[in-house]
């Protein structure tokens, strides 16, 4: 818990409307950083507030065959997933907002509570395009779901503890990617999957399905889904860093180390073509599981030395 | 076997059809036969596996003859085989189908029909293929009575007002590619219904870049015809002015001096990099390899840059005039270009190591697509696509044109037929012009650029085939003596090509497909040159899987 | 196996200048031969009329004021005007001239006609037109 009155600390600050721009300077960060790996120019620093703004303005068209209920309802569920998954994880080097044992797994369903709404409006919005985009989408979601669940599992088993604010603290004084390598890179991986960033694109691949499950939406609907990708980003490299690199303690280490993560994470993008929907599967439930399987089974053995 | 042996060797093979036979140029023979004689003169020339058909030439002979004709190119290395059949304008012009021997035909076919009217006996599918669905039935544009007055559209076929084709039962439901959509870059309309991820079934409709080029050609001049096809397409623009220019020279019996015809290769040369690299980008792009895509197509910026300083554009150059070229290689160009040339040679280089070996890039195209090379000689394919099954078929190398006797290429080919090397063998293939390019620069010959070309033409036809960067491009041009061609017909390598997307999309994942329409380069600007418009709601498009039944009954003889 | 084979690239585009010209800012100056829009030279003009024959586009027309005196304005179609140069090629007196300075031709008006030749002719044009006159033209 910290000392700022609760509303504030989920409304304005670290949670609510700075997480919010948080996320879309993220999201600025990897756009810009990617443009800059292939020699190009990229946007500047407020493209992304200013593609919220643009479609926020525009008309929202609804397909004719979606129910209206959940074509409006479902950015709204998702980005209240992605919202309240925020305020478990140290955002800001803070401490989380809120905190009880448990709340990892509470967290990680949210964030995936995200991901079954895109696929869900896929599903509702039935063009072909989306529906191939929502069926990938959730496919992906059952093959990277496990092995990122185990590679925060890790951690989480030396630390002793479910919760967040524990794992946190315990991480400050262990850097955990010293002791469990591979938990950290399958970790890293596994959030580019849940993110659905390449090599993971497939749910959303241009060129193939348009836009994927989100080809019908447009406007106020589209805005919200992007927004509430955005904060699953920041809420994904929180985790993976609070958990694996020693732990946020304030505002600097915690800029330092996401962005670090960020970095990484865009040399992959840029290095990597997309796999395909099948590819995907089998990388995932191959090498991740088993890879993350065989660390954590070798931690277990190893419970016994301190590091 | 030389040209004149080739062509006395068809000539045998044609004893007990042939009614008449000429040899309008050195290298071609044309045998006039009845409608009855040309299934089995086809079935003669296709068992001796005497070349391949090239393409199908529709001609209206007006209405003082009162007679259709119809040409069947056969090509064998340098030599042409044209078999003329004659049937008369009003009423049925029947001709009986050829697919069944050689399956391609059947683009040829429908497009005679459409175009001229002709009647094609047993074809399976007689569709439109470049015309549109609303366009008046019974009007044939390219016959000489075609007035734009008959083009009225029919009421209730246009595309939009068709019942839409949604999900049809079950699992399986039809996924649309273009005609917009970010996997083409031109428009074009393919159907996959897919199962789950799997493709059961391809169509494809063409036809949306359709501008009526060959009609139009009709009512320009001959110098202001050059423009006009150059424009047909903006990557293969040179090779199509190059083959109008080669085929005009040839009918106005004059030659290009040396040094034009050097220029000619060089700038065709550089056009070839120029097209490679933005297919490799494309193909990247289509992977999901973005990296790849950006970088390649930077690097074409070094080479679009290199013809702009030579001809003054950097698209679409015009360097070709008829009877030579317009611009000249001075020093200070043929430094840049070697400089140009050597950046770009380290990047291909680089891009080879790349393509054949990342791993994830490899994933998505190893083995993706696979076309052996007795399927390859069925469908007739053209280009890089057909050398990348080890098909050579390379006009530069089979029947030399221009400078190319004074500069050979090398003929590159693959032995896998997958998308990898189809990717090798394009990027070989730029080496292999740089290295070309470099020659002529060095040795470039003395002389005038260009040599005076009558305003009239004489009366005549002739044939030109020149290697764009996709295939084969076959022009057949037939003057009457006047200011304006009689008839321009150009058959684009694309055309051929498609087959081997529709064909190997059956089976594979949905994800493979925008891959395997860029690894065939298709160039929808270059196939659709005349009317436009289609319709998606045909049941009865073309039938991919009768084909590939007589592709397996084929080969299993 | 091998992963990230660009890795040099993305490494060295990291610390270089991007491969993008900031336009309009930056403008790099076409080369030499670069066929920008036509310009006419009326001294050398004798009203051959060969340029405009072979026009692909019909972008040029001649106005003949008077023959004798060689006195000629020439219409040109920046719109329709493909750049071709052959209205150059052909003109046996070298009167005509792409430009390879004013090459960006984007307009915010539909003015696209461009009349070419002595200040007097042209003016002499714009009365004729004002006042219709018949006068020969080529086109």
């Amino acid at each position: 818990m910290n000392n700022m009155p609760p509303l504030i600390a989920i409304l304005i600050f670290p949670a609510g409307l700075t997480l919010i721009f948080t996320g879309m300077f993220y999201e600025w960060i990897d756009r810009k950083l990617v443009a800059r790996f292939q020699n190009r120019v990229g946007p500047r620093w407020f493209q992304p507030f200013a593609d919220a703004v643009k479609l926020f303005a525009k008309e929202q068209i609804t397909p004719g065959l979606a129910n209206p209920f959940l074509f409006f309802g479902l950015p709204i569920i998702a980005i209240s997933g992605a919202l309240t998954a925020a305020l478990y994880v140290p955002l800001m080097g803070l401490a989380p907002v809120h905190s009880f044992p448990g709340d990892l797994i509470v967290t990680v369903y949210l964030l995936s509570l995200l991901t079954m709404c895109i696929g869900l409006a896929g599903w509702n919005t039935s063009s072909r395009f989306s529906l191939i985009g929502a069926t990938r989408s959730l496919t992906q979601l059952f093959a990277y779901e496990a092995p990122f669940l185990l590679a925060l599992l890790g951690p989480a088993l030396a630390a002793g503890s479910w919760q967040i604010s524990e794992v946190n603290a315990y991480a400050q004084d262990h850097w955990i990617v010293l002791s469990q390598p591979i938990g950290f890179i399958v970790a890293l991986i596994g959030l580019m999957g849940k993110l659905e960033l390449p090599p993971f694109d497939s749910p959303e691949a241009e060129t193939e399905i348009v836009a994927g499950a989100l080809t019908e939406y447009s406007g106020r609907g589209l805005a919200i889904f992007k927004i509430g990708k955005s904060i699953e980003l920041i809420v994904g490299i929180t985790l993976v860093s609070a958990f694996y690199l020693g732990g946020l303690d304030g505002i600097l280490p915690y800029l330092l180390k996401t962005v670090a993560v960020l970095l990484v994470m865009t040399v992959f993008q840029s290095l990597l073509t997309r796999l395909r929907i099948d590819q995907t599967v089998g990388l995932w439930w191959r090498f991740g599981t088993i890879l993350v399987l065989l660390q954590i089974v070798f931690m277990i053995f190893l419970r016994g030395y301190p590091l | 076997m030389n040209i004149e042996q080739n062509l006395q060797k068809a000539e045998q093979l044609l004893e007990a059809w042939k009614k008449e036979t000429t040899h309008p140029e050195s290298n071609r023979l044309d045998v006039s036969i009845s409608v009855d004689d040309l299934h089995p003169a086809v079935g003669a020339l296709h068992e001796a596996h005497w070349g391949y058909l090239s393409a199908i030439t529709g001609l209206d002979l007006g209405a003082e003859s009162g007679q259709l004709e119809s040409l069947y190119h056969f090509c064998n290395g340098a030599a042409i085989t044209t078999l003329r059949v004659r049937l008369p304008r009003t009423g049925d012009a029947a001709l009986p189908t050829i697919e069944d021997i050689i399956p391609p035909a059947t683009f040829f076919e429908r497009e005679l029909h459409e175009m001229l009217g002709f009647k094609i006996v047993g074809a399976r599918n007689i569709d439109r293929l470049f015309i549109s669905d609303d366009w008046p039935e019974d009007v044939y544009p390219l016959r000489a009575d075609f007035t734009i007055d008959q083009a009225k559209p029919v009421e209730g076929r246009h595309a939009d007002e068709l019942p839409e084709q949604g999900v049809v039962g079950g699992n399986t439901f039809v996924v649309p590619i273009g005609p917009q959509h970010p996997a083409l870059k031109e428009p074009g309309h393919f159907e996959f219904t897919v199962d789950g991820e799997v493709v059961t079934a391809a169509r494809m409709r063409l036809g949306y870049a359709h501008r009526g080029i060959e009609k139009a050609a009709e009512s320009r001049n001959w110098i202001q015809n050059l423009y006009l096809f150059e424009r047909i397409c903006g990557i293969c623009s040179h090779t199509h002015a190059m083959a109008y220019s080669l085929g005009v020279e040839k009918l106005a019996q004059v030659e290009a001096p040396a040094r034009a015809q050097a220029i000619r290769e060089l700038v065709a040369g550089l056009e070839r990099i120029h097209s490679h690299l933005l297919w490799l980008g494309v193909a990247a792009h289509e992977a999901g390899f973005d990296t790849l895509f950006m970088y390649s197509w930077r690097d074409r910026e070094t080479v679009m840059n290199l013809l702009e300083q030579l001809t003054g554009n950097r698209v679409n150059y015009s360097a070709n005039v008829l009877g030579g070229v317009k611009c000249d290689i001075g020093l200070e160009q043929a430094k840049a270009i070697k400089d140009g040339l050597n950046y770009l040679e380290t990047r291909i280089r680089h891009y080879l190591e790349v393509v054949t070996t990342d791993t994830m890039f490899l994933n998505r195209t190893r083995g993706i697509g696979t076309i052996s090379f007795a399927e390859a000689e069925n469908f007739g394919l053209l280009g890089p696509t057909a050398r990348a099954s080890g098909l050579v078929r390379d006009v530069r190398v089979e029947a030399p044109y221009g400078a190319y006797k004074q500069f050979p290429i090398s003929a590159v080919t693959a032995a896998n037929g997958d998308l990898e090397a189809r990717c090798v063998v394009r990027l070989n293939e730029l080496l292999v012009s740089c290295f070309a390019i470099r020659t002529i620069i060095d040795n470039l010959p003395e002389g005038p650029l260009t040599v005076k070309m009558p305003r009239k033409v004489p009366a005549g036809e002739t044939i030109a085939r020149v290697e764009a960067p996709r295939g084969e491009l076959f022009y057949y041009i037939k003057s009457a003596g006047g200011e304006n061609p009689a008839r321009v017909h150009i058959r684009t390598p694309s055309l051929c090509n498609w087959v081997s997307v529709l064909e190997k999309a059956v089976g594979r994942q949905l994800a493979d497909v925008p891959m395997l329409i860029a690894g065939m380069d298709p160039c929808f600007s270059c196939n659709d040159r005349l009317v436009t418009v289609t319709r998606t709601g045909e049941r009865n498009t073309w039938s991919w899987k009768q084909l590939r039944q007589y592709g397996i009954e084929y080969y299993k003889q | 196996m091998r992963f990230g084979t660009m890795l040099k690239d993305i490494v060295d585009s990291f610390f270089k200048k991007s491969a993008t010209q900031l336009y309009p800012i930056e403008r790099t100056p076409p080369p030499k031969r670069y066929r920008g829009a036509l310009f006419y030279d009326p001294k050398a003009c004798t009203g051959c009329g060969l340029c405009v024959k072979d026009c692909p586009s019909k972008a040029i027309e001649l106005v003949i004021l008077d023959r004798a005196a060689k006195r000629f304005v020439l219409k040109y179609h920046r719109d329709r005007c493909v750049y071709c140069g052959q209205c150059v090629v052909n003109c046996k007196f070298k009167c005509m001239g792409m430009s390879n300075e004013d090459w960006e031709h984007a307009a915010l008006k539909k003015e696209f006609m461009v009349y070419y030749g002595k200040e007097e002719d042209i003016a002499q044009f714009m009365e004729n037109i004002a006042t219709p006159v018949t006068g020969e033209t080529r086109g």
